[in-house]
């Protein structure tokens, strides 16, 4: 990790500390804490310093989206849902939009990205959000779903349809006629604040509409989501990591039947299988990482297949935890026991386990067209 | 992460070869300049965005905003005359 990465995670750590269980538990992160970490900048890392970020290449990044997964999974979706907002504006925003609300972003201002909508999950194509020209302002009008972050968001990313074609416009959430509700207990991520939005005729400038145009609305959640399996993908190797710490402290300190559970052939296995999830999560995000980094065209790519494997090694490597810990690690709050929930919900988060599937599918058929 | 030649080098057509290479290394056929790549089918959205970050890469620009709009990204021709315009090139 970089000097700057490092102490990110240091300062992420020590506000979290042992308090994870408990946030896990009352459903809530402290919003003092999000704020101060959105100050320092660690909540969007890869935002530049003239931007007020720290400019975090994606690898260390990546890195210190581990770091903070192993703590919190809801802690992590956070700061996925904010450098999603932040690569949404430098992507598809132009440069005065940089100007205007990267430093926003890197200030202690929060910000979620809402794509799904009730009848637009895997196809947002049937995106019915709309996004229409009035004068010197646009009006929003349309409904989103299970919005990571919304809940603490002071500004909410919303894609929508625009002259022809789509795009991200900002609102900030206390704009009149935004209405946020919460997702009644998520089954994972559960302080991550996870909401519904309902935008009913909500005016903001026309400034507001990200490049200020309709652009292919393929490319352009394409282009947001990008960052977010990155992120993901990440997180999800925080979580195999913590499973893993989690899984060899207890079966080398706890006995049965006269010696170490580590010493029981099948707990062994259980072992040497979390262990090669976590290698094999950590290489698939260090290949993506390093494709973003040299501008490689396979970072979209790649950035889903890190995504499938990571959230799958997760989910099932999360499950071989709970397994080992047994009844030590079966209560909500537990480390073993969030990442068991908060995995599951990695695979169908920012692109299902299938999407990804499908787009690596056809990644593959057009290679070998005639 | 640049495979031409150095900064402010680049002509029309030599940005238009580099683009059809691409092309054709990815989707095994060759392009005309001015044939539409959406229209036959033989691209994805998750291409469009490999177009992007190759142009970016290759060609040391940044295609953002506006500058995203699927004409942009069309045909060869299109490309060529973007990426001239980002660099600062008078056609």
């Amino acid at each position: 990790m970089t000097d700057a990465a490092t102490d990110h995670a240091e300062l992420v750590s020590g506000l979290i500390g042992d308090r994870a269980d408990a946030w896990d538990l009352a459903g809530e992160l402290p919003r003092d804490l999000l704020v101060k970490l959105g100050a320092s900048g660690v909540l969007c890392a890869q935002v530049g310093p003239e931007h007020g970020g720290t400019g975090l290449d994606s690898r260390a990044g990546g890195e210190l989206t581990a770091r903070v997964g192993a703590r919190c999974s809801s802690l992590r979706s956070v700061m996925t849902s904010q450098g999603m907002a932040a690569w949404t504006v430098r992507r598809l925003g132009g440069t005065e939009q940089w100007d205007t609300f990267l430093p926003r972003l890197t200030s202690g201002d929060l910000a979620a990205v809402g794509f799904s909508e009730p009848g637009a999950g895997s196809d947002l194509s049937a995106m019915e959000t709309e996004i229409a020209d009035d004068g010197a302002e646009v009006v929003v009008t349309g409904r989103k779903v299970w919005i990571t972050a919304a809940h603490y968001a002071d500004l909410l990313l919303v894609f929508g349809k625009y002259r022809g074609g789509a795009t991200a416009v900002v609102v900030p959430a206390r704009t009149p006629g935004v209405r946020i509700t919460r997702v009644e207990n998520p089954l994972g991520c559960r302080a991550a604040g996870h909401a519904n939005i309902t935008l009913d005729a909500v005016r903001v400038p026309a400034g507001h509409v990200l490049g200020g145009t309709g652009l292919p609305l393929p490319l352009a959640t394409t282009a947001a989501l990008t960052y977010g399996r990155m992120s993901v993908a990440w997180g999800c190797v925080g979580i195999l990591r913590a499973c893993l710490d989690a899984a060899a402290t207890h079966t080398a300190s706890r006995e049965q039947s006269g010696r170490a559970l580590a010493e029981h052939q099948l707990v062994a296995r259980h072992l040497a299988e979390l262990y090669v999830a976590e290698r094999h999560a950590t290489r698939a995000c260090e290949h993506a990482s390093a494709s973003w980094d040299t501008g490689s065209p396979d970072m979209a790519v790649d950035a889903v297949h890190a995504k499938y494997v990571a959230s799958r090694e997760a989910a099932q490597g999360a499950a071989r935890a709970v397994q080992l810990l047994a009844s030590a690690g079966a209560s909500d709050g537990h480390v073993v026991a969030r990442a068991y929930r908060d995995a599951k919900l990695m695979e169908v988060i920012e692109g299902t386990s299938e999407i990804c599937q499908l787009v690596l599918a056809q990644h593959m058929r057009k290679k070998v067209r005639p | 992460m640049t495979i031409s030649s150095e900064q402010g080098s680049h002509t029309a057509e030599t940005v238009a070869q580099e683009v059809q290479q691409f092309l054709e290394q990815r989707t095994k056929q060759t392009w005309d300049p001015d044939t539409d790549l959406f229209s036959t089918g033989a691209v994805s959205s998750m291409f469009a965005m490999e177009l992007v970050v190759h142009l970016e890469s290759s060609f040391d620009v940044v295609i953002s905003g506006p500058d995203l709009a699927l004409d942009n990204f069309r045909t060869v021709n299109a490309m060529t005359a973007m990426v001239l315009r980002l660099r600062g090139v008078k056609p």
